[in-house]
């Protein structure tokens, strides 16, 4: 055995070159079947490891272009479920809106909050119907939860609405259950108030409704709740807050009441009277 | 060492590449350039006998298993291939490249006679085949071949920074 190695290591080149060549006619001198076997093996046990690495890449692309896909789908979906979602809600909110101009006794003009008034001071929203759909000035406009305000200028196609919000809008109300009437104010657009007499009949928890007094909205509109009861420094009188049912935040779509002032057509009549009263004078 | 060892990977992993994939691109009238056995000269000559026979056997058998038609007819004309270069081995004698470019026509020729003989002895073609192989085939591949070999004189001559001549 030791001289078998002796010789390959004295006779390296020659042996190398007989080792291989050996193997190589070894390999030509099969049959198609057994060479095919050999090749199998090898590539099998040289080329598997390469293989194998090669698969690993070509799948770590895959799964990263996979996922690219999948991010891609994942934002369309979200955008399509944002609108859908969207979609059912409003559809929610004209459905009941379709309720309530269905068993309400007025003509209403449905129309949509397309500009609210970020500032503190007027507290007001342009709403996207006008003098086309036969609007005028103080013509009232309400939500499926009750008064929202009033409109106060009207243009071609939008018109601007005072919400109650405003400070300087003062609504006539009355307790639901026990007639007493008030007036519904805020002095900062967040907080509601009436001023009751001492004694009237009024408790936490009472609906407050339109009084149809004040000429503008018509009577039993929703207004709101009273929340709390404070006694005020002046004894004759007591100050319920008011939480409104309108929630002023989500301001979307309104209904506008085509109800002319009940005032108006008086005021019509004082205007001749102060008209003709004048010519006479100047007679 | 190691590093020479990853650069000779390298290289005949590329001119696999470049074999099966730009080579077809460039034949000419069917002739076209053996990348391996050009790359299989320079190492050989630089390497010697023995590197040459394991390197030639491995490149031919990887050939074969590419097309395992006739599997150890590459390993047995590469191995001879690269035994032959390896006796002109650059440590024993010093070689000008117009010696490098007659001993690789001479290699081609003995490669592709290698071929045609196993060809002849395996598939029963006339002997005829072995010389109308040689002129046909043989000698346009092995000129065109040189050619090619002329980039690597040209890349042997850039001076490497760090390597004094």
């Amino acid at each position: 055995m030791q001289w078998i190695i002796r010789f390959f290591v004295s006779h390296r080149n020659i042996s190398s070159l007989a080792l291989t060549v050996i193997a190589s006619l070894w390999m030509l001198s099969g049959n198609p079947d057994q060479q095919q076997r050999i090749a199998r093996i090898l590539t099998f046990s040289v080329f598997y490891p390469f293989q194998f690495y090669f698969n690993q890449t070509t799948r770590i692309k895959n799964v990263v272009a996979e996922n690219r896909t999948l991010k891609e789908s994942f934002a369309n979906l979200s955008v399509q479920v944002a609108q859908l979602s969207e979609a059912g809600r409003e559809n929610e909110r004209l459905t009941e809106m379709l309720g309530i101009a269905r068993q309400f006794p007025y003509q209403l003009v449905p129309a949509r909050v397309v500009v609210r008034d970020p500032s503190f001071i007027s507290r007001s929203a342009i709403i996207n119907v006008g003098k086309e759909q036969g609007l005028l000035p103080f013509m009232p406009v309400m939500t499926t939860h009750g008064a929202a305000g009033k409109i106060i200028q009207v243009m071609q196609h939008m018109s601007m609405v005072q919400l109650i919000l405003d400070p300087s809008n003062r609504t006539s109300v009355m307790v639901q259950r026990s007639r007493e009437i008030g007036i519904l104010e805020t002095e900062n657009g967040s907080d509601f108030f009436i001023m009751f007499r001492a004694h009237a009949d009024v408790n936490v928890g009472d609906t407050i409704i339109t009084s149809g007094l004040g000429g503008i909205y018509p009577k039993g509109l929703l207004a709101g709740r009273v929340a709390k009861l404070t006694e005020n420094r002046d004894p004759i009188f007591k100050k319920a807050i008011i939480t409104p049912e309108v929630d002023f935040d989500r301001l979307e779509e309104v209904f506008v009441l085509k109800l002319t002032p009940q005032w108006a057509s008086f005021k019509q009549e004082l205007d001749s009277m102060v008209t003709s009263q004048s010519k006479q004078a100047g007679q | 060492m190691i590093s020479d060892a990853v650069k000779w990977v390298l290289v005949f992993m590329v001119s696999l590449i470049l074999q099966t994939s730009f080579v077809p691109v460039i034949t000419i009238a069917g002739i076209k350039p053996d990348l391996l056995i050009v790359a299989l000269f320079f190492f050989s000559i630089k390497y010697g006998v023995i590197p040459g026979i394991f390197v030639g056997f491995a490149l031919g058998l990887g050939q074969d298993l590419y097309s395992p038609s006739m599997l150890g007819q590459n390993a047995l004309t590469k191995t001879v291939a690269g035994a032959f270069i390896g006796l002109f081995n650059e440590r024993m004698m010093r070689s000008d490249p117009l010696i490098k470019t007659v001993l690789l026509l001479v290699v081609f020729i003995i490669h592709d006679a290698l071929f045609f003989i196993v060809q002849i002895a395996r598939l029963g073609d006339p002997v005829s085949t072995l010389f109308l192989g040689l002129l046909t085939k043989c000698l346009p591949r092995a000129l065109y071949s040189i050619a090619v070999a002329v980039l690597f004189y040209i890349w042997d001559l850039i001076p490497k920074p760090g390597i004094r001549k």
